[in-house]
């Protein structure tokens, strides 16, 4: 049977036994949709649902491959003329997404192929080692712990900004499950939904830290270097206060978080100098000694690459065209990614800390609904040059050669199905 | 909370105008001026509102004449019905800029918090005032040490539309000490932002329906006094207008005419200036870099500046100053294109897009440098002739 048609039954079957689970979203009316269908490669927008019941009835019809909705609130959804659809406003809305940033797992479960030559690896490579092409194609894979390292970020975003420094509560927000590879989290405050990009850009940046100036912040250079303060409020101090909570780690990790060329990329030389001066720098940091910030090798280049690494440390990794961008359309909750055929999962936030999507024991949250306890078997044959390992449900399928025909449970059928690296046989 | 009625004829742009004068909005805006005219017939309201557009085109930032009387609230309206009818972005941003301005010298003197923390009310901006000041940071430099610390706080949505439109990096909010949902701000800083609100409420937009605006317009002009009040300003506005095309008079080397050598980038920061727009500090430094090394004086370069929002006469003449002493060169072409500050492709420029002939390369050669473009126009101006000459002969 054809993949697609396969699929599509089973996306029809759920959304008519979860027909009733399929949550509602904030003033539904005024959002616009948008549907890719299985059959046609373009999305299709600027679909308006009335009530839920509509949406519903639409999903079991239509039982698209991917369904988003607005962040948006518009007077006429439907209308094709983004100039006519009434804009009124927009939540702010954060999308973290491993794929957006570097997690050491990838080295791992990333794969790539040259389309020229058919060389292939695992990690992230720019260009082709042996015949130097730049057409490579990347297979990106999830793992359990990159997806929870997004979850991290989640819960950093929202203990350590959006709580303490945006005063909002976690009912305001409204978080899920991508599906995929990641998080969403959308908030739900009539003030936040009047601001123009621009503005949401600042808050973007208050998030991630990105366009933080170091000499603002007080970093500058008149004949000795004076440092930030851990007492200045804001940014200050949450830098100040990392590079603390650092400098307390193990001189193993501390060195392996400077040396990385991901994070502090310094020599081994200024990593020393750093380690030797930590007792003296503990002291400056809390304020028992003048901030003047002397130690060998250390400019104010090297400082500043220092902290941004410290920087990269707090802020939250988000994907910021999306906060900033206020006509995109977000995933909707309950519906299933049409790349895993996992659920868009709506998560508590006290639910966030023990929620394991690959793994799930509440099936309340379980983002994996193919699973079928009668153990029901599926045979693939791999289409894909190599696909990486995958753990689902605390047992390891994989990896696979290209051509190599596999028998796997129903869930992870699917799963390698909607990746598009195997076919029925 | 209603404000005082002696505040609102210092303010006259404060909402509870509408309580205290709610006999302005009730009537017919050509009922009103009339009646105006006649309650005031030494000729006093139109003198003064003439002396704001006046002082505005000239760029100067006090208004003379200002008073907090009974007929400041009067006058604010009448010159918002100007304003409206004459449909000039440019004009407009002139009197925004001069007349926020002077409410933030006016407000900035003010040495009573409560009526600050009122006006904020006022406009309805979330602001937190703080029993005793809160300090929030620690300036530590050479031979200097500054403790920050105030008593207001502002909600950070307030804050976001307010700062985000001036620009300095001093005020993005990442650089700033938000706690539970506001921001520590100083008073100066509160200052400038209700500066920046005074100047949106006189910003006008360029009006599409103009059968209405002319409907409305005639009308007002019906009014003799208003007629003759208009003709005076679009005339001082013409007088000075010319004066605006970059007003300043740039020489480079032999005397020459540069400016119409400048390149779209320069243009078009020029432009935003001469509209008052706000600029950001890279295009402030890039401009200034830039004038120094057509050595443009000093003072030349600073009055350009007087048109903006937050023009500060004496930081300004610091800053010019500075970097001219520094000898910093301008920003090259991929810089700037790195800042989105290259405009080659919203002017269409030829120079810009196509690059030029070398005959010593013997190649198609980029613009790599906007002082280059400069050098290039200049070298062009004069190279025409010699063509025409090496026809005749080839002849
Ligand atoms: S090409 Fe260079 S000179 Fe021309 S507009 Fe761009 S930056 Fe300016
Ligand atoms: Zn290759
Ligand atoms: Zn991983």
């Amino acid at each position: 049977m054809n993949n697609e048609i396969f699929l599509k039954n089973l996306f029809q079957a759920y959304y008519q036994e979860s027909n009733k689970d399929i949550p509602s979203v904030s003033m539904l009316d005024r959002r616009e949709f948008g549907f890719l269908l299985w059959d046609n490669q373009f999305m299709q927008r600027h679909l308006g649902f009335a009530q839920l019941d509509d949406l519903r009835q639409f999903l079991i019809k239509k039982s698209p491959k991917h369904a988003y909705s607005s962040g948006s609130l518009y007077s006429r959804p439907d209308d094709n003329d983004m100039e006519n659809k009434g804009y009124q406003g927009c939540d702010f809305v954060i999308d973290i997404d491993v794929d957006h940033f570097y997690t050491e797992c990838k080295n791992d479960h990333d794969l790539w192929y040259c389309k020229e030559c058919g060389t292939n690896g695992k990690g992230i490579i720019e260009k082709c080692p042996k015949c130097e092409k730049l057409k490579i194609t990347r297979i990106a894979w999830i793992c359990d712990k990159c997806l929870d390292i997004a979850k991290k970020e989640i819960i950093k975003l929202i203990d350590n900004f959006l709580i303490p420094d945006f005063a909002l509560n976690v009912e305001q927000m409204n978080i899920a499950f991508s599906g995929h590879r990641g998080y969403h989290l959308k908030i739900v405050d009539p003030r936040i939904r009047t601001l123009t990009s621009d503005q949401r850009r600042e808050i973007v940046d208050y998030l991630t830290g990105h366009n933080i100036s170091f000499e603002i912040l007080g970093l500058h250079e008149k004949t000795s270097i004076f440092g930030l303060l851990k007492d200045n409020k804001g940014w200050s101090n949450k830098i100040m206060a990392k590079l603390e909570e650092i400098l307390r780690m193990d001189p193993l990790e501390i060195e392996h978080f400077l040396r990385d060329p991901h994070w502090g990329n310094l020599t081994a030389l200024r990593v020393n100098s750093l380690l030797n001066y930590r007792e003296d720098f503990l002291e400056i940091i809390n304020g028992k000694k003048r901030s003047i910030w002397s130690i060998e090798g250390f400019g104010l280049p090297t400082w500043k690459k220092l902290l941004k690494a410290v920087v990269k440390k707090v802020g939250a990794e988000i994907d910021e065209p999306v906060s900033i961008d206020i006509h995109r359309l977000i995933r909707y909750p309950g519906t299933l990614h049409g790349k895993t055929g996992f659920k868009v999962q709506e998560l508590e936030y006290n639910q966030l800390d023990e929620f394991n999507p690959l793994d799930e024991s509440n099936e309340l949250i379980d983002p994996i609904v193919f699973k079928s306890k009668k153990q029901i078997t599926q045979k693939l044959e791999i289409t894909d040059v190599k696909v990486p390992a995958t753990k689902i449900k605390g047992i390891t399928y994989g990896e696979y050669d290209c051509g190599e025909i596999i028998e796997v449970p129903h869930h992870v059928a699917v799963f390698l199905l909607c990746k598009g690296v195997a076919k029925i046989v | 909370m209603s404000i005082s009625y002696e505040l609102v004829k210092h303010y006259p742009w404060l909402p509870s105008k509408k309580i205290h004068y709610s006999g302005i909005a009730s009537k017919d805006p050509v009922d009103f001026i009339k009646e105006k005219i006649a309650e005031y017939p030494d000729g006093e309201l139109v003198d003064r509102i003439f002396n704001i557009f006046k002082t505005a085109f000239e760029n100067i930032e006090e208004i003379k004449t200002y008073k907090a009387d009974e007929l400041n609230v009067y006058l604010y309206t009448i010159l918002k019905i100007l304003l409206y009818i004459n449909n000039s972005i440019p004009i407009a941003n002139r009197v925004a800029n001069l007349y926020s301005k002077h409410t933030y010298n006016k407000l900035i003197r003010e040495d009573n918090d409560f009526n600050l923390y009122s006006i904020c009310k006022d406009l309805e901006l979330e602001i937190e005032y703080h029993d005793k000041a809160v300090p929030f940071g620690l300036i530590v430099e050479k031979d200097r040490r500054q403790v920050l610390q105030t008593r207001f706080s502002i909600h950070y949505i307030d804050y976001l539309r307010l700062a985000s439109n001036l620009r300095d990096d001093y005020r993005k909010l990442v650089h700033n000490a938000l706690i539970k949902g506001f921001v520590l701000i100083e008073k100066k800083d509160l200052t400038r932002l209700l500066q920046e609100v005074v100047r949106k409420k006189l910003i006008i937009e360029q009006t599409k329906d103009l059968s209405s605006l002319d409907d409305f317009k005639n009308k007002i002009l019906e009014i003799k006094e208003m007629r003759e009040l208009n003709e005076r300003i679009l005339g001082e506005w013409e007088l000075k207008k010319e004066e605006f095309e970059y007003s300043f008079e740039i020489k480079y080397k032999k005397g020459e005419k540069v400016e119409e050598s400048f390149p779209p980038c320069v243009e078009d920061i020029l432009m935003k200036v001469d509209e008052g727009q706000n600029i950001t500090h890279i295009e402030r430094l890039f401009l200034v870099f830039f004038l120094h090394s057509l050595e443009i004086p000093i003072d030349e370069i600073v009055n350009l500046f007087a048109k903006l929002p937050d023009f500060d006469r004496k930081k300004t003449e610091y800053q010019v100053e500075f970097a001219k002493k520094k000898g910093y060169s301008p920003h090259s072409c991929s810089t700037l294109k790195s800042y989105s500050l290259c405009m080659a492709m919203k002017y269409k420029d030829k120079l810009c897009l196509e690059g030029y002939h070398s005959k010593k390369l013997d190649s198609q050669r980029k613009i790599q440098h906007p002082l280059f473009y400069v050098q290039f126009k200049q070298y062009r101006k004069h190279k025409p002739k010699e063509e025409v000459k090496t026809k005749t002969k080839n002849e």
